[in-house]
């Protein structure tokens, strides 16, 4: 089993890793929103409900979310609902927006009431106090903490392969059947250049982002 | 018929009540100058001006039209819409939005507004936008602050910012237009400037609602005075009568304050 060999087989892997980190992003950022909304509802039953919600998902491990979420609906209607990758895509997208709802709570309940007040007495409803004003200094001062989030997200994905989805680490495993234990050393390198990448786009976007102070 | 009318507002905060039934009249062009110790409810009065607060009981009137009151059937508090647009109001923090440069801070509100009304705006987006836009310039060329256009807020300062705020407020057109201690953050050096301009600002075309500690300032620009204390005007007339003639004793009291240390 030589190296080329070894490498076209974990970025075969690395694309399963790829697309469950970019589509649970795409939908986890705005669910997140959603559920950030929920938690800060006037209406004191739903803010609730919402909290527990978000303590449920933060308080169970991710892969027992995954095995749940693919295997009890099977095991209630005889057969399962979800294929193993949309399972898998469904658990990551529900835990990651609960995780984004708190860093984009934490974040909107940091703008001064000024800001709001201000977009108030110039006419603005509040969608566009929100979209117009709010949301962009949001998302400056969450920078740093969804940093943190997304790069755990990268190695996250690993825990798809509890449902038997091949990701780059499952296809560095399915080497060890032949005695093999030095590519599943080797996925590191997918990893740390994935999240090099990463850190050199988020440093981007906080530069991007520095042009005013707040 | 007065341009605003106040009829016996009343606002608690729980078991505090802030405001205990406050009346007044300001006509057109007029400048109203709130004067009193911290706490005597003379913010909470121009929050509630501006909606920032709904008032427990009371009305307000604009032009002899109900724009607040109680409802009677219901007893619940009513707004009517689109009232806000007669009112302006300029913060003591300024309140500038930072991810916005200074022109922007101007424009942000006007262009939103335009936009609400879609085939308008669609067919005449260009002229729209030039007409806010020079608008902003004229704002800005009033406050003088014409080579600041495209820097952002925070790099200008406190009375830099505080004179933004006033053209953002005044790019709206607004009737009447309120000042909560506009120069209460600033450096003392920098409070000229400001009150320089809302000094120029005295028009016949807007009236003018300042909460203000420059008493020097208020005698010099108001036609009208009101001294707040607990909740209520303790003492209301022109500036020579309450600042510089004053009947009550809290009045007398306020005033002497600052001098005797």
């Amino acid at each position: 089993m030589g190296f080329w060999e070894v490498t076209q087989s974990l970025i075969a892997g690395l694309g399963n890793t790829c697309l469950l980190f970019a589509l649970t992003l795409v939908l986890a950022l705005p669910l997140g929103l959603v559920i950030s909304f929920g938690s800060m509802s006037k209406f004191k039953p739903l803010a609730y409900l919402v909290k527990v919600f978000v303590w449920i998902i933060r308080g169970v491990p991710l892969m027992l979310q995954v095995i749940i979420i693919y295997y009890v609906p099977g095991m209630m209607f005889g057969t399962p609902i979800l294929s193993r990758f949309s399972a898998v895509v469904v658990a990551f997208v529900i835990n990651y927006a609960c995780y984004f709802s708190e860093i984009y709570r934490g974040g909107i309940e940091s703008i001064p009431k000024g800001q709001y007040e201000a977009g108030k007495v110039l006419g603005l409803t509040r969608t566009q106090v929100f979209f117009k004003i709010v949301l962009m200094q949001v998302v400056k001062r969450i920078m740093a903490p969804m940093s943190n989030e997304v790069i755990t997200l990268v190695k996250d994905t690993a825990l798809a392969r509890v449902i038997m989805i091949v990701e780059i680490i499952q296809a560095a495993q399915n080497f060890a059947a032949y005695g093999l234990m030095w590519p599943l050393f080797y996925t590191a390198v997918f990893y740390l250049a994935f999240v090099g990448i990463l850190t050199l786009l988020f440093g981007y976007l906080e530069k991007k982002l520095d042009y005013y102070k707040a | 018929m007065p341009l605003l009318e106040v009829k016996d507002l009343r606002k608690s905060f729980g078991e505090t009540e802030v405001l205990k039934g406050v009346s007044f009249t300001l006509e057109g062009g007029e400048v109203l100058s709130i004067i009193g110790a911290s706490g005597g409810g003379k913010t909470t009065l121009l929050r509630c001006l501006n909606f920032l607060e709904t008032p427990d009981s009371g009305e307000i009137l604009v032009n002899g039209e109900r724009v607040f009151y109680i409802d009677e059937q219901t007893g619940k508090p009513v707004t009517v819409p689109g009232v806000q647009n007669i009112m302006g109001l300029v913060f003591q923090q300024f309140n500038l939005f930072p991810q916005y440069s200074v022109k922007e801070n101007l424009t942000l509100a006007p262009i939103l507004h335009a936009k609400s009304d879609k085939a308008k705006y669609r067919q005449n987006k260009k002229e729209i936008h030039d007409e806010i836009e020079q608008q902003a310039d004229e704002m800005l060329e009033m406050v003088g602050l014409s080579e600041k256009a495209d820097k952002y807020p925070c790099f200008l300062s406190g009375g830099q910012q505080q004179r933004v705020a006033i053209a953002r407020a005044l790019m709206l057109s607004p009737e009447v237009l309120c000042f909560d201690e506009p120069t209460s953050s600033l450096d003392p050096e920098l409070t000229g400037e400001v009150l320089k301009v809302i000094k120029d600002l005295k028009s016949p075309e807007r009236a003018m609602v300042v909460v203000t500690h420059e008493l020097e300032f208020a005698r010099a620009v108001s036609d009208k005075v009101i001294f707040m204390a607990d909740g209520v005007i303790d003492e209301m007339g022109t500036p020579d009568e309450v600042l510089v003639n004053p009947k009550s004793e809290k009045t007398i009291a306020f005033l002497n304050v600052p001098k005797g240390y």
